[in-house]
């Protein structure tokens, strides 16, 4: 039991240390120079990682391919930052309207578009997605999303500030990411998350049981949509502003590429992938400029090619004949046959 | 009775339509239906070059292109590049031509090199080295500098272009590079050498002769197509934008596409990154501001009789705009509507009247059986992949002249494609041209309604909004034919 | 009497199941070899690894005598072998004609042998312009056989012709069958024991992925014990 659970704790231990190894290390100030720095970039990280994760409850857990999780992401930032800005609303009370809009708009979109299967899904929540980054970026609504600029100078209270109070809001996401991740892994174990398997494994089969699969499907996609409300709505927080990148493609691309990395439907496998992409994002950012997208979308793309289980995926293969259970699982997402 | 059965769904939509049209056109003039209805199918041509493409290519062999916005914008940006400014493509094109030849030596490679697993990651590290070495200081943004709609960056073409030595020489690395990488992938093709060596050897050596003729005769044929009157080069770049399109849909489908038909997810996954990599690539090239094309004169000309009171006096007189009910409407816009409606006659033609139409008709439903019959399906595969973004990258230079060229039209035009063909049935090519009709009609009307502004009973001044929103509003079509009719109006039941 | 076929211990593997483990035969050319054995025995398997669908991973394929084990389907289709799969997998968009006329390797084939066809099979010479789809099952059975008789095939590859037939129809295509070997050679997968019985020649006999017995069809109508054991019922 404890030796299962050990690496989970060691990685706990180390998150929290990190702050103040580094300040040890380097010698400077919790709030200054690298350890500033390094908070930062691990709290974007946090924030993926949930993103992440929540991406992956409907690739890896239910097995749904979904384009359109920016959607969520964005919608979170964007709510947040409105209630807070323009109607004076106080964080609490506007969290909570992030989960219910999140909520109202993922049961909407999945019972729409979980009427379809497969691909046509994913074509379908792109197109949704894609609407709703037409839609903030419209002239129409500038007041209130500031358009193409985006929304900026969302005010906090100083207590959460991540620029007064860096460590804090370390901790505010680190906390928030290992919530989001044992929530998850309820879930995933709750006779629910064995029903999410069951489809992932063979819908039909899970059909001719008698469970109502939509039913199941239309839950998990509101799980995951309010768990990327919840990481944009703190990615708000952080950035102080609401741009209409977290609504855009890429931001959904960037989901799926962490998923991918760290191995679909392994839980821990998202958030890790979290990691690897952000430092070795901006590590590439550094050594190449504004090219480094292109290099991210080709790295992408051999990713896809080359390693299709991910780190924790391929990690666990060893020996496991885990392909296998891929390549079923692979087949029910594809959803269509050509047999009529 | 059969046909009215098989054709229910169609006919139902198409009642439901007219009452619709009716309510929208109510109380409305003839000049402003007309105009409204002009404009939709022309924006209706648009969207069925990309989504037939979409459609046909699922239809055959089950993958959902999410690049084909973006093989739509490339073939655009390469239609207008050509047009305005070839020079990129004279410069540019020796050096593909010549890595290509080098990757084609494959199965002689294969033959005499069999590298283990270690050493081929090796070799393809070596290639991309090679590569960047080929293409390191490549003049790319003095080679795009636009005079028409970038001021001030116009640079003489003998400044833009390097010395034919320095290409020369790039090309001489660009080759060597995909020598190094047909080594690297030996392996993969190493079960089916068939080709005979000395087709092969001629492939290669022909692509290296083309690659360096266009070389040496940048400058003529540069100056040859800017001095070309600017209708025949028009039609010109719709073919340099077509077959841009097909050859990067080639490569797409031979390169990326085949080694992932076991592992169909991934196939998808991976048209999703090459969107973001052809963004980052057409950022890369022509830099993130868009441009205007010019529209050539046949559709262009200017003068006291225009607008041409009707088509027929349009033909000798060429006027920027006709008159329709009395109100001018670009005749530009005639023409675009006019590719879109051959397009989709030859797409029946070719599905019908043709040997390689009934092949796919055939695949669609069973490829394995095709192919043991005897006929290569791979190849067919590839085919139908090159027509399919074929059409994308003509729609793309059609549309140029119309909305401009700009690396925001790839997301735009995949959405509405998408709308499209969930509206129409996916796979299905009369139900990407019904969808096209209704999303172009739906987006007009909106546009319209948008511009004017609505003032419902009890408003005291009308709403009125930015074209974004007759843009996303579309959307609202496709959540009505999900929440009806998910496979469609022409799908299959499931 | 050459072989124009010969199967020499192939393994084939469906993902990662052993569906075929060492699976030989030879076909005499100019004569029906009867496939036999219970479900799952692995004769479907046969024949798609024969053709190249289900290419084996070891073992050889010779067709005249040149290897085609590893070669793309397409490609030893063209080499003079017609494959007519189980389920009659027609072409249902497709009209009859055009379901034909996909078959054809050199441009005037069915012209060529297009009376012989319909004189096999008239009832598709009657609905030729409908599409595939519309046809009866035994009709559809048909066309798949005369799709494979289009080109010119020295070898057809049949898989369960008679499945799902009314017995009125087996014995029309029992005709068909026999009418055809003495034009070509057939390999033949039935599991309707009598009608294999009548037809073939030869059989070889699959049991788990193996061939385990093969030999003159006459001696095995005798063999009780082994119809009983490897066929079930007699």
């Amino acid at each position: 039991m404890l030796k299962r659970h050990l690496p989970y704790l060691a990685l706990l231990l180390a998150l929290i240390g990190l702050p103040y190894a580094l300040s040890l290390v380097t010698g400077e100030p919790l709030n200054k120079g690298i350890p500033l720095f390094v908070q930062g970039l691990m709290v974007q990280v946090f924030i993926l990682a949930v993103f992440a994760l929540s991406y992956d409850i409907l690739m890896g857990h239910i097995g749904i391919l979904s384009f359109g999780h920016a959607l969520f992401f964005g919608s979170g930032a964007y709510t947040l930052g409105i209630l807070v800005k323009y109607g004076q609303w106080s964080l609490p009370a506007a969290i909570a309207a992030v989960i219910v809009i999140a909520a109202l708009e993922s049961f909407v979109i999945g019972v729409l578009s979980l009427r379809v299967h497969g691909v046509y899904f994913a074509m379908v929540t792109l197109a949704f997605a894609t609407v709703a980054f037409i839609l903030v970026e419209a002239t129409d609504f500038k007041q209130w999303t500031g358009a193409e600029d985006g929304l900026h100078g969302i005010p906090l209270p100083d207590a959460i500030n991540p620029t007064i109070h860096r460590t804090e809001f370390y901790f505010l996401a680190l906390a928030f990411a290992v919530a989001v991740f044992l929530f998850v892994r309820l879930c995933v174990d709750s006779p629910s998350g064995r029903v999410w398997a069951a489809i992932r494994e063979n819908e039909a089969r899970a059909t001719s049981i008698g469970y109502n699969t939509l039913v199941f499907k239309v839950q998990a996609t509101i799980v995951s949509g309010v768990l990327a409300a919840l990481a944009g709505a703190l990615n708000a927080m952080w950035n102080l502003s609401a741009t209409p990148l977290t609504m855009d493609v890429s931001t959904t691309i960037n989901a799926l590429l962490m998923a991918i990395i760290g191995g679909s439907g392994t839980l821990i496998g998202p958030m890790l992938g979290a990691g690897v992409l952000q430092l070795l994002g901006y590590l590439l950012n550094l050594w190449l400029g504004s090219v480094w997208q292109l290099v991210f979308g080709l790295i992408y793309i051999l990713l896809v090619l080359f390693v299709p289980y991910g780190i924790v995926g391929t990690w666990r293969a060893r020996g496991v004949p885990w392909r296998a259970a891929w390549r079923e699982r692979l087949r029910q997402w594809t959803g269509r046959s050509k047999v009529s | 009775m059969n046909i009215v059965n098989r054709y229910r769904n169609p006919i139902f939509t198409l009642l439901l339509l007219l009452i619709v049209a009716a309510l929208m056109f109510n109380g409305m003039s003839a000049s402003t239906a007309t105009s409204i209805v002009l404009s939709g199918v022309t924006l209706a041509a648009l969207y069925f070059l990309v989504a037939s493409g979409v459609s046909l290519i699922f239809g055959l062999m089950d993958v959902l292109n999410f690049a084909h916005g973006s093989l739509f914008m490339f073939g655009a940006y390469a239609g207008w590049t050509f047009y305005t400014n070839p020079r990129l493509i004279f410069n540019s094109a020796p050096l593909l031509l010549l890595f290509a030849a080098g990757l084609l030596l494959n199965p002689l490679t294969a033959r005499f090199v069999a590298l283990p697993r270690w050493m081929r990651w090796l070799a393809g590290l070596a290639a991309l080295a090679l590569a960047l070495v080929a293409a390191r200081g490549f003049p790319i943004d003095r080679l795009v500098a636009m005079g028409m709609t970038m001021t001030g960056k116009v640079i003489p073409t003998e400044l833009a272009q390097e010395p034919i030595e320095t290409m020369l020489l790039r090309c001489g690395w660009a080759l060597l590079a995909g020598i190094v990488l047909s080594a690297a992938v030996a392996a993969r093709s190493v079960e089916h050498i068939q080709e005979s060596a000395r087709r092969t050897l001629g492939m290669v050596i022909g692509l290296t002769i083309l690659g360096l003729a266009i070389l040496l005769a940048r400058n003529v044929a540069e100056q040859f197509i800017l001095q070309t009157e600017n209708n025949w080069r028009f039609l010109m770049a719709i073919a340099v934008g077509a077959g841009t399109g097909g050859i990067l849909g080639a490569l797409m489908e031979w390169s990326l596409i085949r080694p992932l038909y076991s592992r169909p997810i991934y196939q998808i996954l991976l048209t999703l990154g090459l969107t973001f990599v052809f963004d980052q690539v057409v950022r890369f090239i022509w830099g993130p501001a868009g441009a205007f094309m010019e529209i050539p004169s046949w559709f262009s000309t200017q003068g006291k009789e225009c607008p041409s009171p009707d088509l027929f006096a349009w033909f000798s007189q060429h006027c920027d705009s006709i008159a329709f009910f009395g109100r001018p409407f670009p005749s530009y816009r005639l023409f675009i509507i006019l590719a879109g409606v051959v397009m989709l006659v030859g797409i029946g033609l070719l599905l019908q009247r043709t040997r390689l139409g009934m092949i796919i008709r055939a695949g669609v439903q069973d490829s394995e059986m095709v192919e043991a019959l005897g006929i290569n399906v791979r190849r067919i595969f590839t085919l139908v992949f090159a027509i399919g973004a074929g059409l994308a990258g003509l729609g793309g230079v059609v549309a140029a002249p119309f909305l401009g060229v700009y690396p925001g039209m790839a997301p735009e035009f995949l959405l509405q494609a998408f709308i499209v063909i969930v509206i129409g049935g996916l796979g299905s090519i009369p139900g990407a041209a019904v969808g096209a009709l209704l999303v172009g009609l739906a987006r007009a009307y909106g546009d319209h309604i948008v511009l004017a502004g609505i003032q419902l009973p009890g408003m005291s001044e009308a709403i009125s909004g930015s074209p974004a929103i007759a843009r996303a509003s579309t959307v609202l079509i496709m959540a009505i034919v999900l929440f009806i009719k998910p496979t469609g109006i022409f799908g299959k039941k499931e | 009497m050459s072989n124009i076929l010969e199967v020499d211990s192939i393994h084939t593997f469906i993902g990662q199941f052993h569906i075929l483990e060492g699976v030989s035969l030879s076909v005499p050319e100019g004569s029906i070899t009867a496939l036999l054995g219970r479900n799952g025995a692995g004769k479907t398997t046969t024949l798609k690894s024969i053709i190249g669908l289900r290419p084996p991973r070891e073992g050889h394929v010779r067709f005249e005598g040149a290897e085609i084990r590893g070669r793309r389907p397409y490609d030893i289709a063209a080499l003079g072998i017609g494959y007519v799969p189980e389920n009659r997998a027609i072409f249902r968009a497709l009209t009859v004609e055009e379901n034909l006329k996909i078959a054809e390797r050199k441009k005037n084939d069915l012209a060529q042998r297009g009376e012989m066809i319909f004189g096999l099979f008239p009832d598709l010479k009657r609905f030729i312009k409908l599409p595939a789809g519309q046809l009866s099952g035994g009709q559809q059975q048909m066309l798949a056989i005369a799709r494979a008789l289009v080109p010119e095939n020295r070898l057809l590859l049949i898989d369960e012709p008679s499945e799902g037939l009314a017995p009125i129809l087996i014995e029309q295509l029992m005709e068909s069958i026999r009418t055809l070997s003495a034009h070509t050679t057939i390999l033949l997968v039935e599991q309707n024991f009598r009608m294999a019985s009548q037809l073939a020649a030869y059989y070889y006999l699959l049991d788990d992925g193996k061939s385990i017995q093969h030999g003159a069809m006459k001696e095995l109508v005798n063999d009780r014990a082994t119809i009983q054991r490897y066929l079930g019922a007699a």
